[in-house]
């Protein structure tokens, strides 16, 4: 955020010296999606520019009125929003995307396994969407869908195919884009990752759009 | 239309609320309707350096392996980012808070949480954290968040609170 702010300062000046940074440039500087770079595990990725995101899809403190206890993460895809109960009924709440697809059930899961910077490997369907798409896109690639971190869904013992990732297209959260699961600013998935313990509990609600089948 | 009707009715409904619950108060502000999605209280203005700040930008609680009072990586990553925060607001004291949902009677529960609190100081002071900013303290299987013995309720047990406080007390 402050990288943020000095570069647009750092840009105001050089407007105000008249030298060839001009109110284009200025301009393009406020509505870039990215600020500056951060290094996690080894790996130097894009931080979000959250001035250019709307507040709703930030990482906030909220009211949660649910019968869920404390420690549930609980999807509501249809208004793009992921929640991690804490206590005294209120929850963390973090904007998603979600892939057009929709979650295709809905139900409780768990998060089963997590992992850094995961390596993609693009399920069958995609590639008939999307012929040529590689076997797979090695974990940390610049052009690695799904960020610094993903969360394995699985129910039953079985996995889901289900994940909650990261993104390289953060404009993306707050809507039904593209393909994928349920897509975060990559700083989001990061801090969920720190917060849901292997065994954390998921309800994912019925996205009346989907009718999905209830299951689990 | 729709939207602003119901926002209007959450309004009424909020100030309603608030003369049911006998609540007066001298403050201009509209208040925050009590509903889901609403700012959580001391969230709407949130300041840099606050406990709110903690709570929301690094996080309170570090989890732990059953039976285990070790620190793996997740562990030392939450632990990390609250010793750069605590490095940069210095006013803070924390109480580390253990606590257990393992195999085992009361007293390796009370043993257990206690090892867990001191494990996450004992981090924070190889990390550079004055020791008289903290203690520690376990409290076994109390205060569960989870009641149950599935591993959805025990994981989220299985667990030490960094909790700020204003001043260094012994007390509870």
């Amino acid at each position: 955020m402050e990288f943020t702010r000095r570069d647009l300062l750092a840009g105001g000046a050089a407007l105000a010296a008249g030298t060839v940074l001009g109110g284009p440039a200025v301009a393009a500087a406020k509505k870039s999606w990215f600020a500056g770079t951060a290094v996690d595990n080894n790996v130097t990725w894009k931080r979000t520019n959250f001035d250019a995101i709307d507040p709703a899809w930030r990482r906030q403190i909220v009211k949660y009125y649910s019968p869920e206890p404390a420690g549930t993460v609980v999807v509501d895809t249809m208004h793009h929003f992921l929640y991690l109960i804490v206590e005294n009924q209120t929850a963390v709440r973090y904007g998603v995307g979600v892939g057009k697809e929709g979650f295709k059930w809905y139900g409780r899961a768990n998060v089963a396994r997590k992992a850094l910077w995961p390596r993609w490997t693009p399920p069958p369907e995609m590639h008939e969407r999307k012929p040529g798409l590689p076997q797979y896109i090695e974990g940390g690639a610049p052009d690695n869908p799904l960020g610094p971190r993903a969360l394995y869904l699985y129910r039953d013992g079985a996995d889901t195919g289900y994940r909650f990732h990261g993104t390289l297209e953060p404009w993306s959260i707050g809507t039904d884009a593209s393909s994928g699961c349920i897509r975060m600013f990559n700083e989001d998935v990061i801090d969920l990752y720190q917060r849901c313990p292997i065994g954390t509990a998921v309800q994912v609600l019925p996205h009346i759009a989907d009718n999905a089948p209830k299951k689990g | 239309m729709t939207l602003r009707m119901h926002s209007l009715r959450a309004l009424a409904f909020g100030a309603a609320a608030l003369a049911l619950a006998g609540c007066s108060t001298t403050s201009l502000e509209p208040p925050v309707p009590d509903v889901t999605n609403a700012p959580a209280a001391g969230f709407a203005n949130m300041q840099p350096g606050s406990e709110e700040d903690f709570i929301l930008n690094v996080g309170r609680r570090t989890y732990f392996a059953e039976g285990s009072a070790a620190l793996d990586s997740v562990a030392k990553t939450t632990i990390d980012n609250q010793i750069a925060w605590l490095k940069k607001y210095p006013r803070w004291f924390v109480k580390l808070q253990g606590f257990a949902d393992d195999p085992g009677g009361d007293a390796a529960m009370n043993e257990l949480s206690r090892k867990r609190a001191e494990a996450v100081m004992n981090y924070m002071i190889a990390g550079g954290i004055d020791a008289n900013r903290l203690w520690a303290k376990g409290y076994g299987k109390e205060r569960v968040v989870r009641d149950c013995t599935d591993a959805a309720c025990r994981v989220q047990n299985r667990r030490v609170i960094s909790n700020l406080r204003e001043e260094k007390d012994g007390a509870a």
